[in-house]
């Protein structure tokens, strides 16, 4: 797991995901590039395919740039889909308490 | 939008489907093995079942499941559609018409009949044959219907058989062994971009049995490269379930042609089977991402075990119908509107959704019968209107050159085109009615224990909705007479040297502008002798009467006339062809028999393509102005001298080209004179009658060529004999358009008169 830094941006992700989201979930991650991020996922309702995709390519650059992406709260439903479409999101879990 | 009006779109949507499913069975029952037919009736059962599932009527649910299930046999080539298969689905698709009617209108369905079929689809889909077919009974459990690929044995060494269902109430769905099977998914990007979802498909997947999932996102590129809206994600899926492949594919249904799919059982030889993929196991609750329905299959421990099944059908109907019907669609953007916090992103989806429907098929929308009728009327109020402006401006326009008139040109050209649109929008085709009927046929033939086949031509001819609608109760009345009066029973048939099984043959074609429909028969024709009898019984003629074999047959259409000898459910009471002159004739139609003692009977209707405008020739008869229909019409000409000549006591031809035509002088037809007007003195207009015969029509003279807005008299006034409807002509004066054929018709000698008596007895 990457370090954990003070500078770390959180990300509160919005309750419904679907395909329209894909694209606004996008340039918001980029706006956050380079810095520790962590995704507040409690809301989150429903998510489709396209944003689970746009998150996982995140997870992907953040450990690229060894910065820290974790999920700090999840929902239910967010852990449901994601184990439903065999996206393995354990490791990206918060740690800390 | 709301729920009601969703469930109205979804039961016209259904019927729809039902007629599809109909003309589908058909085309198997005349011998189609093309795999798409068998596909469509598939599809039309499973969406009614989707839609059905959504509005939670389980009757049409359960029912449809079984029907499903056996139609997927056929799908697969376990079951042969033979004839005998195919009497069980076609009464099957009868009762889901009588489900579905029951579910839009309250209404009652004969329930020990579902119950039997659902029987019969059981024992078809069990690979058992119907009764009819098999003189000793069949050895149940029948191994035959082992699903495909051919057996293989799974590495739980199962081998897929066959299941009875004796042993279980009505509502088991067809079970086989659970069986594990592998699937490779990848979605294309135009499957997110039709606005499906591969969550909800894999949800739905994860449904039908036990699931594992490995996620490849090998593809995925770095956040920066990536397109947020393309397709990365790929998956292979381990899935065990009890309901077969099809069921699987039938999850991908609507996403086929926009994603990679391979389904195959687990264990077979494939490349990269071997590769072991961690696998990550999809938990069996996952009703909270059902963002239709709560219901949660935790609930399934109920010991009640139908009632389990049907909220799994239910659940698979939903599911199924979450990917297919856009009937769901708008019940989900309904939905939507009832939860505020989720109505945008509901919404999106389903409009998303739409425009895949959209691109399915060519965008068509529903539109009430009653702005169509509106606007036609104003449309006919329009052209009255012109047609008053051009006269007024010809009356007070002395120069007659004037930009005005070149104006008021374009203005009927225009009006003309937006009545012929409009028109079109109401010309519709005769096949829902004909489908309709081969339904009647059956039943009737059921009940009557004759063997009866219709056969249908021209089901694509075209004709004015209202004609279609007010056609249905006729065209069931004559068939019911056909196949109770018309045809005979197979033995009789076959002592007759006739093919024991009756054909009743329903034509629809367009005939000098009109459409003429006609219901043949083979049986035995109309029994002269008897209908002779029973008017003279029934004091309808007077027992020295000397009538034709025309005018015999036409006594069957009197009130209060029935040959059959007993009543029976079906037809003989009497009411029956009366009725159906009558609603012909409303039409403004006509109905005509031949009939041929041993050979049959044919009845022929000639109907108007539309009962809103005609085009017409203006003429004066007698100081009266008269329309005649221009379709009649074939050419006109001013008769010289020397061409007419005298024949009997009153009668004149005219002779055209080498041939004589009767002349006929319509003013004196219709009691407008009290002697006949000199030839030469008029026009002929020479028109061709509904028998294929041409007379000359003698009228004063031509006013000129019109298109006419039809007002009916019947609805007006009343009937007038020779005189088919009304209009109102551009000086605001109301013109009779006539009725050509009853001319024809009474210039043979029958006047005009006995019809009226016989239209008033009825």
């Amino acid at each position: 797991m990457a370090s954990r830094n003070t500078a770390k941006k959180s990300l509160k992700l919005a309750p419904v995901l679907d395909l329209n989201e894909a694209t606004g979930l996008h340039e918001r991650l980029l706006t956050l590039k380079g810095t520790p991020i962590e995704i507040d996922a409690s809301a989150v309702e429903r998510i489709g395919t396209l944003c689970a995709q746009v998150l996982m390519a995140g997870a992907r650059s953040w450990e690229e740039d060894r910065l820290s992406f974790t999920f700090a709260k999840v929902s239910d439903a967010f852990v449901k889909t994601t184990q439903l479409i065999g996206v393995d999101i354990a490791p990206l879990m918060a740690k800390e308490i | 939008m709301d729920m009601n009006e969703i469930k109205e779109i979804f039961f016209q949507e259904c019927e729809e489907q039902l007629a599809e499913l109909e003309s589908g069975l058909l085309k198997l029952n005349d011998g189609d093995r093309d795999p798409e037919t068998v596909n469509a009736v598939f599809r039309a059962v499973h969406s009614i079942k989707g839609g059905a599932g959504a509005f939670g009527l389980d009757d049409l649910v359960s029912f449809a499941h079984v029907f499903e299930t056996t139609l997927d046999c056929v799908r697969s080539n376990r079951l042969e559609p033979n004839q005998d298969v195919l009497k069980v689905m076609l009464k099957s698709a009868d009762v889901l018409a009588d489900l579905t009617n029951a579910a839009r209108d309250g209404g009652s369905v004969d329930a020990a009949r579902s119950r039997q079929l659902i029987k019969e689809l059981e024992a078809l889909a069990n690979g058992e044959l119907p009764q009819a077919a098999v003189a000793e009974p069949v050895a149940k459990p029948a191994p035959v219907a082992a699903p495909t690929p051919a057996p293989v044995v799974n590495e739980e060494g199962f081998q897929p058989v066959a299941f009875s269902f004796d042993d279980f109430e009505t509502n088991e769905p067809l079970a086989i062994e659970p069986s594990t099977f592998e699937i490779l998914f990848r979605p294309k990007s135009e499957l997110y971009a039709k606005g499906n979802d591969a969550t909800l498909l894999l949800r739905d997947l994860s449904r039908l049995g036990e699931m594992s999932i490995h996620c490849d996102m090998d593809e995925l590129p770095a956040l920066a490269s990536m397109n947020p809206e393309a397709a990365y994600f790929a998956w292979k899926i381990s899935l065990k379930t009890d309901k077969g492949e099809e069921a699987i594919r039938s999850v991908f249904e609507f996403a086929e042609w926009d994603c990679e799919l391979d389904v195959m059982l687990a264990g077979g030889d494939h490349a990269g089977a071997g590769e072991e993929l961690p696998m990550q196991p999809v938990p069996f609750d996952l009703s909270m991402l059902d963002e239709e329905v709560p219901a949660s299959p935790g609930a399934a421990e109920d010991d009640d075990q139908v009632a389990a099944q049907q909220r799994e059908a239910r659940d698979d109907a939903v599911s199924a119908a979450a990917t297919a019907s856009n009937v769901l669609q708008m019940a989900q953007t309904a939905r939507a509107s009832a939860e505020s916090n989720r109505s945008a992103a509901s919404a999106s989806a389903a409009q998303a959704a739409a425009q895949q429907a959209a691109s399915a098929a060519t965008p068509t929308i529903r539109v009430d019968l009653d702005r169509v009728d509106r606007l036609i009327n104003l449309v006919g109020e329009l052209v009255i209107n012109q047609a008053m402006l051009s006269q007024s401006v010809i009356e007070n326009d002395t120069n007659g050159t004037s930009s005005i008139n070149m104006g008021l040109e374009e203005l009927q050209q225009l009006t003309r085109e937006i009545q012929d649109s409009v028109m079109a929008i109401r010309a519709q085709p005769v096949k829902p009615v004909f489908q309709r009927m081969s339904r009647i046929v059956r039943e009737i033939a059921d009940m009557t224990g004759k063997s009866v086949r219709l056969v249908t031509e021209g089901e694509n001819t075209e004709v004015d909705k209202t004609v279609i609608d007010k056609l249905a109760e006729p065209l069931t009345h004559m068939i019911r007479n056909a196949v109770d009066h018309g045809l005979e029973t197979p033995e009789k048939r076959v002592a007759a040297g006739k093919n024991p099984e009756g054909t009743v043959r329903l034509t629809a074609k367009h005939r000098s502008g009109r459409i003429v429909i006609e219901l043949a028969d083979d049986g035995a024709g109309i029994n002269r002798e008897k209908v002779r009898q029973k008017a003279i019984d029934n004091d309808l003629i007077a027992a020295d009467a000397n009538l034709s074999d025309e005018e015999i047959d036409n006594l069957i259409f009197h009130a209060g006339f029935s040959t059959a000898d007993k009543i029976s459910d079906i037809s003989g009471r009497g009411v029956g062809m009366d009725v159906v002159k009558r609603s012909i004739q409303a039409l403004g139609g006509r109905i005509n028999i031949s009939s041929k003692p041993g050979h049959g009977s044919v009845f022929t209707m000639s109907l108007p393509l539309t009962l809103a405008v005609l085009d017409g020739m203006v003429v004066t008869v007698a100081n009266q102005t008269l329309v005649v229909p221009l379709t009649a019409i074939v050419e006109t000409l001013q008769p010289e001298a020397s061409a007419i000549h005298s024949f009997g006591a009153s009668q004149r031809l005219i002779s055209i080209r080498n041939s004589f035509c009767p002349l006929v002088d319509v003013g004196r037809i219709l009691n407008f004179r009290a002697i006949q007007a000199n030839p030469v003195e008029g026009v002929a207009l020479l028109v061709e009658s509904e028998g294929g015969g041409q007379r000359a029509l003698m009228v004063d003279a031509i006013q000129g060529q019109r298109q006419v807005v039809i007002k009916s008299l019947e609805a007006n006034y009343t009937h007038v004999p020779g005189i088919a409807a009304a209009t109102i002509l551009g000086d605001g004066r109301v013109a009779l358009i006539l009725d050509v054929d009853a001319i024809v018709a009474a210039s043979r000698g029958q006047s005009l008169k006995p019809e009226m008596l016989l239209a008033a007895a009825g």
